[in-house]
């Protein structure tokens, strides 16, 4: 598989809007520089190879997530400069998962208590069979509560922090 | 605003250029320390175009017909405010740098 096939290939993982706006100029400029790199040692060829896949992995993540819809903010992963995001959303599809996740748990716990309660107890030795499930719904509870409180205090501190230093330094200069 | 960001900027101050010469351009002004991929390039860049602070248009005088940018007067008015501020900041840092070591 040569370079150009998994570049290709790479490219697809970009949106199609992207792709279609962008993506025969990325490929052009891309046969250019490999024009450039043939002549050079295989060393500077793996570099610019490794490069390549890295610069067109991270940037076709970083454009799947700003379509995602909701984001406010740029994903940016920038090794030079401490790069600020611009805005900070409690996830809300997070508390919604873990509320069904919850609800789920709960509901087949009472289901598995009613199958137990409906099942004959011929052996009387043994005696009723009881729903050792029932045991794990307190500390299930106090387990999602806890999270929810995590989750809270946490976003509640980067909102403070919004509000406060960081945010004033993002709105202040020209900061992009 | 980004080092590589900068530097696009930079090199889109004094002419248009399309995205070969623009990776070339900021490589030669960082003296090699700076080398973007066409990823992170074209990534900057669509930002960039999204914030009007660049405009795509097609070369003509080139058989290939190939896309490049130039800066708009928003792209520059916000390059000029990043001098500015990093002008600030260089005087501020020198002063600060001669006074502790009188």
């Amino acid at each position: 598989m040569t370079m150009l096939t998994v570049y290709k290939q790479l490219l697809r993982l970009y949106p199609a809007a992207y792709r279609e706006q962008f993506g025969e100029e990325m490929l052009s400029v891309f046969l250019d520089l490999s024009a450039d790199n043939a002549k050079k040692k295989p060393f500077t060829r793996t570099v610019f190879a490794f490069r390549e896949i890295a610069g067109l992995v991270r940037g076709a993540v970083g454009e799947r997530l700003r379509i995602v819809p909701g984001r406010e903010s740029e994903f940016s992963i920038s090794t030079r400069s401490f790069t600020m995001r611009n805005g900070f959303r409690f996830p809300k599809t997070t508390a919604v998962l873990m509320t069904i996740i919850l609800a789920g748990v709960v509901v087949a716990i009472k289901r598995g208590e009613e199958i137990a309660a409906s099942l004959p107890h011929s052996n009387p030795q043994i005696g009723p069979i009881q729903p050792v499930h029932s045991t794990l719904l307190p500390p299930i509870v106090l387990l999602s509560v806890t999270f929810y409180a995590a989750g809270f205090i946490g976003w509640a501190i980067l909102f403070a922090l919004r509000r406060s230093g960081v945010h004033r330094l993002e709105t202040s200069g020209d900061s992009k | 605003m980004s080092e590589p960001v900068l530097f696009i900027l930079l090199g889109l101050a004094g002419q248009p250029q399309h995205g070969y010469s623009i990776l070339k351009d900021v490589e030669r002004m960082s003296d090699g320390r700076v080398v973007l991929s066409t990823g992170t390039l074209y990534g900057a860049l669509r930002r960039l175009l999204d914030d009007d602070w660049i405009e795509r248009f097609e070369e003509e005088e080139t058989s290939r017909g190939r896309q490049a940018y130039r800066l708009t007067p928003a792209g520059r008015c916000n390059l000029q405010a990043e001098i500015d501020r990093m002008k600030r900041l260089t005087r501020l840092a020198t002063l600060r740098v001669a006074a502790k070591e009188r």
